[in-house]
C-alpha cells in the first residue's frame, strides 16, 4: 500500500470515527441537534410544571387573521353574539387581546381518575380590573400568593350532584406580568408563580418543562406551525379510564405530537412515537391502509384529490409521521355547500 | 517453495489494487457520483436556515431525518449503490483484459481465483471508505435541519451503514460474475441494475426475489418515499421480508455469485485483442 493510500484510508476511518463518536455521544447523553440550540418553543414553557404530560401552543393572531378564517366566518357566522357576549363580561376581545396561548395538561396527584389538571398561559392585552370584578361577582375570592393575587374560584359541589371523580378543585386566575396571564387548576396557577420569580431550579424542587427532556424534543422536533400539541400519548389513556376492549386496540404509541400551519388552508404534520420498531410498522401498514382508501374515495372530486395528494407517510425507526395540507379549495368548496344549505333550509 | 493459500494471495492483490482503484480515472467519478449528495445537503442546510425556512413536500414541512431518510432511498439505494456495484464489479476483471496486464497476474504463483477475491475484497474497501464518510457528512447536515435530533436518527444511521456495506458487498459480487462471465458486461450490468430491478418490483409474484434491491429494502430503517407513481406502485406491492432472511440471501447472493465468479475466472481462456 502506497503512502498516499496510507493516508486516504486513515482520513477516512478518522472522519467515520468522528462521526461515529459524535453521534454515539450525542445518543447516549441526548444532547439536542446543534450543541448551542437553546431549550426551543416559546418562551412561557419555563412557567410550565415539569411534569407535564400534553404541551399546546396556538398563535391566536395568526389563527384570527387568517384567510382561512375569514372564509370559516363567512361560512359560519353564527358565533358573532358569544363572542361580543364574552367580550362585555371579561373586556377580552379574542380577536385582537389574545397575542398566544400555551396550554398544558398535567396529572392531578390527589387524583388518578382524571385526565389531569390544566394550566393556560396566555399573552395579550387584558382589562385587569374588569375579569377580577366579573370573577367576583361569580363568587371568586382574592388570595395573595408571594407578590402576586390570585382570583381563586373554589368548586364545591352538591353532594346530590357532586362527580365521585372531581372532588372540589380550584380555578385560579393570576395577572403573573402585564399582558400575561396564568389561568386553570389553583395549584399549577401557584407553580407559574413560583417558576416566574424563582426560575427553573430542579436542586430546590422547582422545575419547568423545559427540562422535560423527552416533551422538549418533541417541542424542538416541530415546524413552525402556528397551532401545536405534544404529549405523552400513554399517559392520557392510562388516565381516561377507558374499556379493556377499547384500550387493547389502541395502537402501541407513547408519545405524539401534531403540528399545523393555518393560513389560506391547512398544513399539519401528526407524529407518533411507537413503543417498539414493530408497533411502529404496524402503525404505518395501518395508516398506508387508510391512505390507499382514502385516495380511492378522493374519485374524481379535484380538492379532494388535491389533499390526498398531499398526505405523506414518513419517519423513520419508532417514529411514525403523516403529513398532509387541506387546501384552501376544499373550505371554498365546504363553504359553498353551507351558502347553499342556508336559502334551503329557509323555505 | 508452496503456493501461498488462497486468503494469501488475495491479500495481495488487494494490497496491491486499492491504490490502483482509489487513483484511477473511475474515482473521479465515484468523487463526483458521492460529492452529490454532500453539495445537496448543504444547500438544503443553508437554505432552510437562511432564506427557504423549513423544507416542504408537497407544501408540508418536513424534518431533517425524513429528508435524511428520502436522501437515503432515492439517492444511495436506487442509485448509487448500483451504480458503483455495475461500474466497478464488472471491471474487476474486465480492466485487467482491456489493459492487456491480466497475464501479470494470472502467470503468478497463486490461484486465479484469488484475483478476483483479492480485487472484490479491493472494491468493498474502496467503496465503503467513500461511500460511508459521505453518508457521515449527509447525516450532520441534514438531520438538524428542522430541529432534528441527532441523537434520537443515530441507531438509524448505524443500520444504515450496515445495510450500505451489505448493499455494496451484494452488488459488487452479483457483478463480478457478470464481469467474469459476460463479454460485455458494462451494458449487461445497467439492464441488470436500472431495468430489471426496477422494473420486476413493481409487479407481485416471485420475480422480484431475482434481485438484490428486494431483500436489501427489508434492512432500510426509512418509510419509502411516495415520490411518484411507480414509487407508489412499489409501495402497493410493498412485501417485505424479514431482517434475517435478508441477511441470510444477501450472504447466500455474495457466497455463491462470488464462487461463481472464481470458477469463470479459473476455467476460462482470455485472449488478449492485440
Amino acid at each position: 500500500m502506497t503512502t498516499k493510500t496510507r493516508y486516504f484510508v486513515i482520513a477516512s476511518l478518522l472522519v467515520l470515527g468522528v462521526g461515529l463518536g459524535t453521534g454515539l455521544v450525542a445518543y447516549y447523553v441526548g444532547f439536542p441537534a446543534g450543541a448551542a440550540q437553546r431549550a426551543g418553543g416559546p418562551e412561557e414553557l419555563q412557567y410550565i410544571p415539569h411534569d407535564a404530560t400534553v404541551i399546546a401552543f396556538a398563535n391566536v393572531q395568526d389563527v384570527m387573521n387568517s384567510q382561512l378564517r375569514q372564509k370559516l366566518l363567512q361560512a359560519l357566522p353564527m358565533h358573532e353574539a358569544g363572542q361580543q357576549e364574552f367580550q362585555n363580561q371579561t373586556g377580552i376581545n379574542i380577536e385582537t387581546d389574545i397575542d398566544r396561548i400555551v396550554a398544558s395538561l398535567n396529572p392531578d396527584p390527589s387524583n388518578s381518575n382524571t385526565p389531569g389538571q390544566g394550566l393556560v398561559l396566555a399573552r395579550g392585552r387584558f382589562d385587569e380590573v374588569k375579569i377580577e370584578a366579573l370573577m367576583r361577582d361569580h363568587g371568586a375570592e382574592i388570595e395573595q400568593y408571594k407578590t402576586k393575587r390570585m382570583i381563586v374560584v373554589t368548586h364545591v359541589r352538591e353532594a346530590a350532584t357532586a362527580d365521585a371523580r372531581y372532588p372540589g378543585q380550584s380555578f385560579a386566575v393570576s395577572f403573573v406580568e402585564p399582558g400575561f396571564v396564568a389561568l386553570g387548576n389553583a395549584s399549577l396557577v401557584r407553580s407559574a408563580i413560583d417558576l416566574h420569580q424563582g426560575g427553573n431550579n430542579p436542586q430546590a424542587g422547582l422545575s419547568s418543562v423545559t427540562g422535560n427532556d423527552e416533551l422538549m424534543a418533541l417541542v424542538r422536533s416541530l415546524d413552525s406551525g402556528n397551532v401545536w400539541a405534544v404529549g405523552r400519548f400513554d399517559a392520557l389513556t392510562s388516565r381516561a379510564r377507558l374499556p379493556d376492549s377499547v384500550t387493547s386496540r389502541l395502537p402501541a404509541i407513547t408519545l405524539f405530537a401534531l403540528s399545523g400551519h393555518i393560513n389560506g388552508g391547512l398544513r399539519a404534520t401528526v407524529r407518533a412515537e411507537a413503543r417498539d420498531d414493530e408497533a411502529a410498522n404496524n402503525l404505518r401498514d395501518v395508516v398506508r391502509g387508510f391512505m390507499g382508501l382514502a385516495k380511492m374515495q378522493a374519485g374524481s372530486n379535484p380538492s379532494a384529490q388535491l389533499m390526498m395528494q398531499s398526505l405523506e407517510l414518513g419517519g423513520t425507526g419508532k417514529t411514525v409521521a403523516l403529513s398532509f395540507t387541506v387546501p384552501a379549495e376544499v373550505f371554498d368548496a365546504v363553504g359553498g355547500a353551507l351558502n347553499n344549505r342556508v336559502p334551503k333550509n329557509n323555505h | 517453495m508452496s503456493t501461498p493459500t488462497l486468503g494469501a494471495s488475495a491479500l495481495r492483490i488487494f494490497d496491491l489494487s486499492l491504490g490502483q482503484m482509489l487513483w484511477s480515472r473511475r474515482s473521479v467519478f465515484l468523487g463526483i457520483l458521492l460529492g452529490g449528495p454532500v453539495v445537496l445537503a448543504a444547500l438544503i442546510a443553508i437554505l432552510t436556515r437562511t432564506s427557504l425556512g423549513a423544507f416542504r413536500i408537497n407544501g408540508a414541512a418536513v424534518g431533517g431525518a425524513t429528508i435524511f431518510g428520502m436522501i437515503i432511498w432515492l439517492l444511495y439505494i436506487r442509485f448509487i449503490l448500483p451504480i458503483l456495484g455495475v461500474f466497478y464489479g464488472t471491471s474487476l476483471i474486465a480492466d485487467e483484459v482491456d489493459d492487456k496486464t491480466i497475464t501479470y497476474l494470472f502467470t503468478r504463483p497463486i490461484p486465479r481465483s484469488a484475483v478476483l477475491l483479492g480485487k472484490y475484497l479491493a472494491y468493498l474497501a474502496c467503496t465503503v471508505l467513500l461511500v460511508l464518510p459521505s453518508v457521515m457528512l449527509v447525516y450532520f447536515l441534514i438531520v438538524p435541519v428542522g430541529g432534528g435530533s441527532i441523537a434520537a436518527a443515530f441507531p438509524s444511521l448505524v443500520m444504515d451503514f450496515g445495510m450500505l456495506i451489505v448493499g455494496l458487498a451484494a452488488y459488487g459480487a452479483v457483478f463480478a460474475l457478470v464481469g467474469a462471465r459476460i463479454k460485455r458486461p458494462l451494458v449487461v450490468g445497467l439492464v441488470f441494475a436500472f431495468g430489471w430491478e426496477p422494473t420486476v418490483l413493481l409487479f407481485p409474484g416471485y420475480l422480484k426475489r431475482a434481485t438484490v434491491a428486494y431483500y436489501l429494502q427489508a434492512l432500510v430503517s426509512h418509510e419509502m418515499p411516495q415520490d411518484s407513481a411507480v414509487s407508489l406502485l412499489m409501495q402497493v406491492f410493498h412485501e417485505v421480508p424479514s431482517v434475517t432472511t435478508s441477511l441470510l440471501c444477501l450472504a447466500v447472493i455474495v457466497g455463491v455469485t462470488l464462487w461463481l465468479a472464481g470458477r469463470a475466472v479459473e476455467g476460462r481462456e482470455y485472449v488478449l485483442e492485440q
